[in-house]
Parts: C-alpha cells; structure tokens; sequence
C-alpha cells in the first residue's frame, strides 16, 4: 500500500513517547528560541532535536528534509552576509562580494531556529503514526470530522493518483499521446480532467454514504478500538518542557 | 415477525420529475432472503436506500408513504439510529473503505467507535464479524490492499458488527469476478441462515433463483411482483421488465419442461436436473 505519510516504523523510545507529548516539544522549540534569543540556547535546542532523530533511528530519513532546508537558508546566509542594515565588520572577501559578520551571525542564528524547528516536526512526522497524532487530538476534543479529513488524506490521494495513472494507461492504449514536448503533454492532460474529477466527486459522493451507515454523524461520545498509547515518561516530559518554557519566560522578564 | 414494513412509499429525487419510487407496498419477515430484480433505472437502489435511510435523509427530495424497518419510521430517524437496525453494503468495495484506518480489525472497528461501543464489546463484535465472513486471516493488512471479494466481504464485515438485523446488499458483485461473487453469496447465505433478514438488488438471476426466498420485480420504480424464484421467473412477461431468467429456466422453458406437480419452470440448475429427468453436465 503506498502511502504519503513519512512515519517511519522503528523500535524506540521516541516512537514509544506520545503524539501529545512530541506537540509539547515542538511548541518547546519554538517558544525557546523566541524567548531567549541567543545563539547558544538556539543551538542547544537545535543538538536536542538532532540527538532526538538520531535516538529515533530516523536521522537518515530526516537529511533530505533537512538539505531541502539548507538550500532555502543558503539564500538566507548570503543575502544576510551581503546586505543585513547594521552591517559592518567585514569578515570575509570573495572577489567583489564583502560578507560582514553580523548578518553572517544573524543568518546562522535564523539557521539554527529553523533547524530547530524542523528537527522538532521530524520528530512528530517521522516516529508517529498519522493515525495515532489525529486520534490522540480526536480525544482531546477535535472534531472527529476534521480529524477523518485529514487522516484520509494519507491513504486516498495514493489511491487516487493510482486510478488516474488507470485511466491514463487506458486513453493511451487507445492511441493518446501523453509523452513528448509540453504541448503533447498538456494537451493529454486535459482529457484527463473529466473522468478524474467526475469520477472523485462519484466516489466521494459514494464513501459519504457508506460513512453515515457506519454511524459517522452518530450522536453521543465516540469509543476508541485502540488504547491510548501513553508512557510513563509522557506526564513528566510535558510538564518538564512546560516548565522549562515558563522558566525561560521568567528569566527573559527577569533580566 | 415482520421485520419491514413499507407502506404506499412514493419517492421522487430532487431536480427529477419522475417519481423513482412509485407506490411500493411490501413486508418482509425476519430471517428471510429477499432478491430485489429489475432492468436498470427500475429502482432497485433507491428502494435500498429508502430502506437504511439514505433516501431521504442524505438524498432529499419529495417522500411520500412510509417505511417501518424493524419498528422504527425511516423519516422520522436518523441514519445512525437506522444503522442499528439496518445496514447496506454498496456495489463499489473500494468506496466503501474509510480510508482512514490501516488495518482490517481498525476498518471493521469504525461503525463501533462512532456509536459509542465499549471496547470489550466492540472486540467481540469485530471478531464474530471477521469470522462469519471468513476474513480472520486478513485482520493484519490494509483495507486497500485486499482483492475485490476480500474488500466487498470486509464491507459486509463492517456493517455486520454493527449487529443489524436487516442488511441491505445493494448488486454487491456487480463488480466482482465469479469467485468473489460467490464468495459474496455464500458469506450473506450464512448470515441468512443465522437469522438476519437480508435484502438484496442483484443482476445475476442465477444466483437470486438459487439464494433468495422471494423475489421483489421492480419496473419504472412501481411492483409489479413480489413471490417465490419459481413462480417469478415462470412469469410469460418478464422480457418487457428487462429481466433474463435463469439460463436453466430458458431451457425447460423452451423444452415445455415444468417442475413435478407445479406449474412452475425450474429455476435452479437441481430442479431442472430432477425435472429433466437425467443428469446435465
């Protein structure tokens, strides 16, 4: 079964922790950085989600995301680098091109936060079932019609994307050309359209039905098949994350 | 004890001016098999869907009559109060997937969760369920990864946990090849057996003559029958309703062949067998 979700299936504590508690951390590594907005605490959180994924066993699948990133933050560096207002020590000179340290140190700090950041999602993404995220928030009060929408979405866009691949196969073998120059290509693109969409809305209209017999828009409170998962770690990590961010948030009022 | 009860159901969709339904009046008892057949547009679908609910609850438009479905008034409750009392399995196995569950156990767990089952129940439930329909052996795997006859028998799984007396196939093997459909057959046949008053719109005269107690012939949404396979498909008339009888019914029809002592054309490949009076290969 394809699927678009980026769990990664690993035997960890990380994987054992929560949804909950891994939204805790990512909030933690947000509001962190922001209340205390120097490099060295920007950096420590950024090694804390890095050791993390690598506890996780899920580092290897985070590097893509991570290298898409860094092309993104390149940008960041040498426009920082270059053109930051305030910049005014010179700290390197490649031909015409005067790098200043300021908005080079601007740029790593900017680098480090999305790090971070994107570290903490990885940790989400990477070591929890889709499922388990929306059902977790399914008890905690969202709405179990937000929560189908965007759980479905990780088995039906596959499954739609393979039935368009059908009916692409099918126009073909009846002579369509669907390869060559771009023109070639959006012009088989278009017929396309019709038994795609037309055949969605079908469906769509389909499964609403087959929802409600199955008690979709019963009323009353819903049951789980699943336990919930919970560590004992669960409690003490969310209120020592909470603690800490509170902690941060004092000292920053303090000094 | 009578199971459904519809009285003088007149059913029109919006946007359309005909009448889809048209004055139907039957009573289906508890534990019968009843075959629903009609050439296409006959109705078949937006009977079984008056039955569960959907008609008019999802579908709107103008409802006349009323239906009775294990006491409960179809307009009067909603769909989910229905679902306990009557489901429908549809034509399409892949639509009929979530698609937000991972596994056969979870697909199977959903109705139960969203009507508030306890989970030792809602267990018990899943694994009965599972082993009427011999699924047990695919608990562990996607829904999306299952064959045709695997996904439709889940989807009967499903509505089968939910504990409704009356299940409602709508052509469950339209879609299927030969082995899934009698897959189907056989799964629904035991479900029969077990007491559930099962109802069905089904193409395949073969099948309808060989499973069904009785047989509800629908035409331009109205009844024009309601008996036995026997005396249904021994009818002179059928051709104008768009129905082929079964292939053995044609034969000794052609052949003037009747069933002992009745004056019925043999509908199953054993009753013509003994009225031909020799074996056919």
């Amino acid at each position: 079964m394809k699927q678009i979700s980026l769990y990664a299936d690993r035997n960890s504590f990380v994987h054992d922790l929560d949804p909950i508690s891994k939204l805790y951390y990512i909030l933690f590594s947000i509001l962190v950085p922001v209340i205390l907005p120097s490099i060295s605490v920007t950096l420590i959180c950024s090694f804390l989600s890095i050791i993390l994924l690598l506890l996780a066993k899920v580092f290897k699948k985070a590097l893509p995301v991570f290298l898409l990133v860094f092309i993104v933050l390149i940008t960041v560096v040498i426009i920082q680098g270059l053109f930051r207002p305030g910049n005014e020590t010179i700290f390197l000179k490649i031909g015409p091109a005067v790098f200043y340290k300021e908005g080079l140190l601007y740029a790593l700090k900017v680098t480090l936060r999305v790090t971070d950041i994107v570290g903490a999602f990885l940790i989400l993404v990477l070591t929890t079932k889709p499922s388990d995220l929306v059902e977790s928030l399914v008890r905690r009060g969202l709405s179990p019609r937000i929560g189908y929408v965007v759980i479905s979405v990780f088995q039906i866009i596959p499954e739609m994307t393979s039935t368009m691949s059908t009916i692409m196969d099918a126009q073909r073998a009846r002579g369509l050309e669907t390869e060559g120059n771009l023109i070639t290509r959006i012009k088989a693109f278009i017929p396309l359209l019709g038994p795609v969409v037309l055949g969605s809305l079908v469906n769509t209209k389909e499964r609403a039905m087959a929802l409600e017999v199955r008690g979709f828009n019963a009323q009353g409170n819903k049951t789980f098949l699943n336990e919930e998962k919970t560590s004992v770690l669960s409690k003490p990590i969310q209120l020592g994350l909470l603690l800490i961010v509170v902690m941060a948030f004092v000292w920053r009022l303090l000094t | 004890m009578t199971k459904i009860i519809a009285d003088n159901l007149k059913y029109k969709y919006p946007l359309s001016d005909k009448l889809a339904l048209d004055n139907i009046s039957f009573k289906v008892e508890k534990g019968e098999f009843i075959g629903i057949i009609g050439a296409n547009k006959a109705g078949k679908s937006t009977l079984c869907q008056a039955l569960t609910g959907l008609v008019p609850h999802f579908y709107k438009g103008a409802y006349g009559g009323k239906v009775f479905v294990d006491g409960l008034e179809v307009k009067e409750h909603s769909i989910a109060e229905i679902s306990l009392k009557a489901g429908i399995v549809f034509q399409n196995p892949f639509t009929q997937m979530t698609g937000s569950k991972m596994t056969v156990y979870e697909e199977i767990a959903f109705g139960l969760e969203n009507l508030g089952i306890a989970r030792e129940e809602m267990q018990k439930q899943i694994d009965h369920a599972m082993e009427l329909m011999d699924i047990a052996s695919l608990k562990e795997r996607n829904p999306f990864d299952l064959s045709g006859g695997q996904m439709q028998r889940l989807a009967i799984a499903s509505i089968i946990a939910m504990n409704p007396e009356i299940i409602v196939l709508d052509e469950p093997t339209s879609q299927l090849d030969p082995e899934g459909s009698e897959e189907v057959f056989l799964a629904v046949q035991l479900l029969s057996r077990q007491g559930v008053t099962v109802i069905m719109a089904e193409h395949k005269m073969e099948k309808v003559a060989k499973y069904c107690d009785r047989i509800l012939l629908l035409y331009n949404g109205e009844i024009i029958d309601f008996d036995t396979p026997g005396k249904i498909f021994s009818r002179d008339d059928l051709k104008q309703y768009g129905v082929v009888p079964p292939i053995f019914t044609s034969v000794c029809r052609e052949l003037g062949v009747k069933k002992s002592g009745t004056d019925e054309y043999p509908v199953t490949l054993e009753e013509a067998r003994a009225a031909l009076g020799r074996k056919v290969k």
